[in-house]
């Protein structure tokens, strides 16, 4: 549900949540997004960071400078100023990402799960195929590839893209672990809920894990030519396409990662409006998977 | 100059308040979790409040001065000693070149805090100094102190020994291990029902072990929740405590299926759990000093008077309480 008005919640003395909806719904992060870029263009005084999530937006202010009553009209008066979020038009670069499929470290993970934590767990790409409605892994694969991803935020661990699949053919769920797993590498990739999201390093974890790219998303070395000003990657409302690789590739990427002569794929002229997605989602047999 | 001769358990450089402005790709705001006592060291080596010190937690380090410096401890009690002499906590102290200060487990408290005039002077990252161990940035090299390592400190500093923190205006910690947190209902607080916040402001919950400077875990009962838990879109996920992810407020206690943890200063600001309650920056101090086994006891307070708290805890932070 997208809200009639967008809900204002206090967190603690020095933060405000604004909810937009309670769905994944692009219309819903243009919202917040759009009210971060407007909020960029026009401060707020005693607003000292706003973190859009996917749709919601949380607001870090100084309770010495603006009380919370006055920071909801402020915020309230910018979204309606913000006009509808379809006019919203917000620069988009696309990344393309080499990533390994049913490769054989998500497999070690969900083995030692299986193994120390919840015997009766099904594998994986085996799991989310099948509540999906899919035929097997393989299909898995293909529709998880077949979109582009929008990262809607970034957080949880610095450099940590939350992303959601811009061809609504390719929507897919899946449960969180309960309990989470104790290990994940660095660079595997999974869904929880309806979310697409990397692991930035080694961890603990709670996605449904089947795919590993070798590129890195934070490195604090910053080998890599996107990573020049910041040791990570993505940015809010960036693009990301999986491109399905082999373990050789894999392995050559990771190694050209490692000794920093990998050439990255950023595409960086674009702007996405929620319009044209629309105008574009209208054209589809929704029904369809590839 | 401080030569790190012994680490001691986690000691790790903090500046407040921290690497702010960088939620929106991650960042947590890291500095120190008792934030009163921190500041009430600066000022006393005569420091700006939110120069960078030492958080040193449960068990301090040994250093020794390459120079001459005045420093400061405030804080846990870990019964310090310079060159084997006992030294007071709340007081500016000179210390020699050549002096070793040697620090033990915590007496009282959990942290301790240690500064010293001019301010330590680590290259800042994002704009703090502060150390993010976890994610391994910030202070040196991300890293809690090492044994071997020197710790630069910035000259020109204008301390002066002798200076006193007020009795009256030192935090007083808990001696029978039972700690009143003030908390603030939401942003998530629709989601429990009447049973289940009554049972939450009235139990006492124990700090679990399985805490650090990311989220402390609290062992109590179960909870309960409103319709809304139970019956939303997919994308929330399928255990009632599930939300839509989004970001989590410091100080949040968020609700992983069964078990509260308030996140705390190095805490992961994104994630599918709902956060019905939020620890306020006032009673941040507490927990700093609270241990795993320790009870707290939560009291609901107005968002106004969190505030109108953290503003008295910072006007204690100045000049005004030395004496």
């Amino acid at each position: 549900m997208i809200y009639d008005e967008p809900r204002f919640r206090p967190g603690g003395d020095r933060f405000l949540e604004i909810e937009f909806g309670d769905e994944l719904k692009l219309e819903l992060n243009f919202r917040a997004q759009g009210l971060g870029q407007a909020l960029t263009q026009e401060r707020i005084k005693g607003v000292i960071e706003i973190a859009p999530f996917f749709a919601s937006a949380l607001v870090h202010y100084d309770p010495d400078v603006i009380t919370f009553e006055e920071l909801k009209a402020e915020l309230l008066r910018l979204i309606n100023a913000v006009a509808s979020a379809s006019d919203v038009e917000l620069p988009s670069r696309l990344i393309y990402m080499p990533a390994m499929y049913l490769d054989p470290w998500s497999a070690e993970a969900i083995d030692q799960y299986i193994e120390k934590i919840n015997p009766a767990k099904e594998r994986d790409p085996d799991f989310v195929a099948r509540i999906n409605g899919l035929e097997d892994a393989a299909e898995l694969v293909r529709v998880h590839s077949g979109t582009e991803y929008w990262v809607a935020a970034l957080g949880f661990w610095p450099g940590t893209p939350f992303m959601m699949p811009l061809d609504p053919r390719c929507r897919l769920f899946a449960p969180k672990y309960n309990p989470p797993r104790t290990f994940t590498y660095t660079g595997t990739i999974g869904m929880g809920g309806g979310a697409t999201a990397i692991y930035p390093v080694d961890g603990p974890g709670g996605y449904q894990i089947f795919a590993r790219t070798p590129v890195p998303i934070w490195d604090m070395q910053q080998r890599l030519a996107p990573f020049k000003e910041a040791p990570y990657l993505l940015r809010p409302t960036d693009r990301m396409k999986f491109v399905p690789c082999t373990r050789e590739e894999f392995d050559e990427i990771h190694r050209k990662c490692a000794e920093g002569s990998y050439e990255m794929n950023v595409v960086g002229y674009q702007k996405i409006s929620l319009q044209s997605h629309r105008a574009w989602v209208a054209t589809l047999d929704l029904n369809a998977r590839f | 100059m401080l030569e790190v001769i012994k680490s001691g358990l986690e000691t790790s450089i903090q500046d407040w308040p921290g690497r702010q402005g960088y939620l929106k790709v991650g960042f947590p705001w890291s500095g120190p979790m008792d934030h009163w006592s921190f500041r009430l060291a600066n000022v006393l080596v005569g420091n700006a409040p939110g120069a960078a010190g030492l958080e040193c937690q449960f068990i301090g380090p040994t250093l020794r001065f390459t120079r001459e410096a005045i420093f400061a401890l405030t804080g846990a009690d870990m019964q310090a000693k310079l060159d084997g002499q006992p030294l007071p906590q709340w007081e500016s102290i000179a210390a020699r070149a050549g002096q070793t200060l040697e620090m033990s487990f915590a007496k009282t408290g959990a942290r301790a805090y240690l500064a010293v005039a001019g301010g330590i002077n680590n290259d800042a990252f994002f704009g703090s100094r502060a150390t993010f161990q976890k994610g391994g940035l910030g202070g040196i090299d991300g890293h809690a102190i090492k044994a071997g390592q020197v710790l630069p400190v910035a000259v020109g500093g204008h301390g002066r020994a002798g200076r006193r923190v007020r009795l009256d205006q030192r935090p007083v910690f808990a001696t029978d291990k039972r700690w009143q947190i003030e908390v603030c209902a939401g942003p998530n607080d629709d989601w429990i029902d009447d049973a289940g916040q009554q049972r939450f402001l009235t139990t006492d919950w124990k700090l679990s072990s399985k805490s650090d400077r990311g989220g402390f875990r609290l062992d109590g009962p179960q909870w309960t929740f409103t319709h809304r838990a139970h019956h939303k879109p997919p994308e929330n996920g399928s255990d009632p405590a599930n939300i839509v992810d989004h970001g989590y407020p410091l100080g949040a206690i968020n609700l992983a299926g069964q078990t509260p943890i308030i996140l705390v200063n190095d805490w992961p600001d994104g994630g599918g759990f709902i956060n019905p309650y939020t620890v306020p920056g006032c009673a941040f101090w507490k927990l700093g000093q609270s241990r795993p086994g320790e009870t707290y006891q939560f009291r609901q307070i107005s968002v106004a008077t969190a505030q109108a708290r953290a503003r008295e805890i910072t006007a204690s932070c100045a000049e005004s309480s030395i004496e």
